[in-house]
């Protein structure tokens, strides 16, 4: 297991290698830099000069070679240090710090409730399967699995922001809070963040639902046409046991590797949805910093969201030896 | 009993493609699905002839034009309508310039390109610029001016076109890399490998978005390479493990023996044979091509804004939530198609696996 695991990491630190090296070849040959984007770079007035360009450029780094600048940011890397934002001047730990809060506030409950309501929802129409309930249930998640996310946000934006403005069952369009805040009270300040959260913890969550769902009734069906069940069956124990202690049990193995898996995009957010919910996560980070030209923080966000992702399958891997005791890692 | 014999020799019994497709056409659902797809092909295909300000066909001094060809490419309008300063408006121009002309027109009289001016067709009044709700004039309104029934079912050209272009890159790609990986193995198959789970590290709508700001003047085209050459690793690998497979078969030998190259073994004799599970994916790969242009386009970073895409129009919508129409009939499109995909892609797969074949059959 060790020697496995030292070899999986060095494979890791070779593709994160690889992958930060690849982006930052890709961010530099963008068209434009983050001094032409700048808003006040471009006010006719105000234009700098020649020479403060220049030395904005040595600043910035960009008048080193693409190889150059790719060391320069690597060594620093190493040494725990990832520049500073040029949109926001600040350390990009720190622009990075005060937006992942944010993304986890919608990330983790979704990822919660998707497991909470999949398991029942898997064990129901397995139990069920074939019965009109169950086929009208596959039939819904079958076609929620089909709406892409981005287009479910803007329908429930239209319905409970547009269509029932003004009712009870109003909620905001998009933003985490309400204009007026700072006035409300501590409990009245919760309650407005659940309010905003309520809308994109749905599109984050419906997707990931529907494709759990489906997953855990497909391996039951596997699992339930086994001997073992059968015998189950023939000592006398009731269906409801069978169905939670010898069959969902095993089905576990596939589910946890799920969970590594899901890793990075717990952390990662969602770009679209985290943009058109206006919603100040890593996501939309992203995104503006690809506008912006913000070349530390691009470079920040494709090294955490790489690691995450090498963890997540490496997370992977370990459960699954760990809740198979047949696989191990020799 | 040699009579049998020679009948059943003349009887060719099915092949795999055909005894697939027997049991696809009893699933109802993809059938539909199918149907749907041959639909929006067809809506793609005569576009510029349900919906347009150009006519379908006319007769214009003398001579016969189809200026409704210029939908699919502006270079294709003929000169003679620059030459006689048309500027896109046909109905007066033809009229005023040429009384004996006549034009055979597109169903809807709408552009997507362009809002419909004031009395353009006779006394039609023009289209409105804001708050143009669905009426008779624009069946699904207007977004900022444009008719969006137009728009959508020119749009269908760009999200079929996306779907089939980059679907198609990726499997080429996909299928070529995972063949070599597989038929060869040893220190090609590692690296390609490699290479595939780096591809797969970076997540795909990063790459997508870098891609595509990295390009000056994206067009519709680039957007559909890019999207090919970032989502072929799936049907990679899917590739090198049929062919790690069949490589060892006996057909395989045989070829070898009597002296064929690899390339032609790979891609004539064993291909054939791992082409359905590939089919999967490629299927699947299609809605989600449709899909990922249509984030794209509604970030702001697709097709450049005179290409109708369905995305475009939910980026507009964006702007004015009021305006719901922007957002319902082009989510509703979206939807339709993907399931439509995705029905497709499960009826192939049922069908195609020989697993679940019914011995009858």
């Amino acid at each position: 297991m060790a020697g496995y695991l030292i070899r999986r990491i060095l494979l890791g630190l070779l593709t994160l290698l690889l992958i930060t090296m690849a982006i930052y070849a890709l961010i530099r040959y963008m068209p434009g830099n983050p001094l032409a984007t700048d808003a006040a770079m471009m006010n006719p007035e105000n234009m700098p000069s020649e020479e403060d360009i220049q030395r904005m450029r040595a600043a910035y780094g960009l008048d080193k070679s693409i190889p150059e600048a790719y060391a320069h940011w690597l060594t620093n890397m190493i040494k725990g240090d990832f520049g500073s934002s040029f949109a926001e001047k600040k350390p990009v730990l720190d622009v990075i710090g005060s937006r992942v809060t944010n993304t986890l506030l919608l990330t983790v409950p979704s990822l919660i409730l998707a497991y909470i309501l999949a398991i029942p929802i898997g064990l129901f129409s397995t139990a069920r399967s074939g019965k009109s309930d169950e086929r009208l249930v596959g039939v819904v998640l079958y076609m929620l699995y089909a709406i892409p996310s981005f287009i479910a946000a803007l329908f429930l934006q239209l319905l409970f922001a547009v269509k029932l403005e003004g009712t009870a069952f109003e909620l905001p369009l998009m933003g985490t809070k309400a204009d007026d805040y700072e006035a409300l009270t501590n409990s009245e300040k919760i309650w407005d963040l659940l309010e905003h959260m309520i809308l994109p913890v749905i599109s984050f969550t419906y997707v990931s639902l529907a494709y759990y769902s489906r997953f855990i009734k497909a391996n039951m069906e596997e699992v339930i046409r086994q001997d073992y069940i059968r015998t189950a069956k023939a000592k006398g124990l009731g269906p409801f046991r069978i169905m939670i202690h010898h069959a969902f049990r095993n089905t576990l193995i596939p589910f946890v590797t799920l969970l590594g898996l899901s890793l990075p995009a717990l952390l990662g957010g969602a770009i679209i949805l985290e943009q058109i919910f206006n919603w100040p996560g890593m996501g939309q980070l992203y995104f503006r910093s690809i506008l912006t030209r913000d070349y530390p923080v691009i470079m920040g966000l494709t090294f955490a969201l790489s690691v995450l992702t090498l963890l997540g399958q490496l997370l992977a891997d370990i459960l699954y030896a760990f809740v198979d005791p047949r696989i191990s890692y020799q | 009993m040699k009579e049998t014999t020679a009948a059943s020799e003349n009887k060719k019994s099915p092949g795999f493609w055909r005894h697939a497709w027997l049991r696809f056409r009893r699933k109802k659902l993809s059938m539909c699905a199918l149907i749907v797809v041959l639909l929006l092909s067809l809506v793609a295909i005569f576009s510029p002839m349900i919906a347009g300000t150009r006519p379908i066909v006319c007769k214009y001094k003398g001579n016969l034009y189809f200026p409704c060809m210029a939908y699919f490419n502006a270079d294709w309008e003929n000169p003679i309508f620059q030459k006689d300063r048309f500027r896109k408006r046909y109905p007066k121009n033809l009229k005023e310039k040429d009384p004996d002309s006549w034009a055979v027109w597109p169903l809807i009289f709408q552009d997507p390109y362009r809002p419909v001016r004031n009395k353009e067709w006779e006394d039609r009044p023009g289209n409105p610029f804001n708050g143009g709700e669905p009426s008779s004039l624009n069946i699904f309104g207007t977004s900022k001016g444009k008719d969006v029934l137009a728009m959508m079912v020119h749009g269908t050209r760009i999200a079929l076109l996306v779907g089939f272009v980059s679907t198609g890159i990726a499997a080429t790609i996909g299928i070529f890399v995972g063949a070599v990986s597989g038929y060869f193995g040893g220190w090609v198959d590692i690296i390609i490998s490699r290479i595939i789970e780096l591809v797969m590290c970076i997540p795909s709508i990063v790459l997508i978005l870098a891609l595509m700001a990295v390009i000056e003047q994206p067009t519709i085209w680039h957007m559909m390479a890019i999207l090919g050459f970032t989502s072929w690793t799936g049907m990679a690998r899917l590739t090198r493990g049929e062919f790690l497979k069949l490589k060892e078969s006996e057909f395989v030998a045989a070829a070898r023996s009597i002296g064929v190259g690899p390339f032609r073994i790979m891609f004539r004799h064993i291909l054939p044979n791992a082409l359905a599970p590939v089919m999967v994916p490629i299927v699947f790969g299609i809605a989600a091509a449709i899909k990922v242009e249509a984030g794209l386009s509604l970030l702001g970073f697709g097709a450049p804004p005179p290409n109708p895409s369905w995305g475009t129009i939910l980026n507009a919508g964006m702007t004015n939530y009021t305006e719901w129409w922007q957002i319902v009939f082009p989510g509703i499109a979206i939807f339709i198609t993907i399931l439509a995909y995705n029905l497709i892609g499960e009826g192939l797969q049922e069908s195609t696996d020989p697993r679940l074949a019914d011995p009858k059959d």
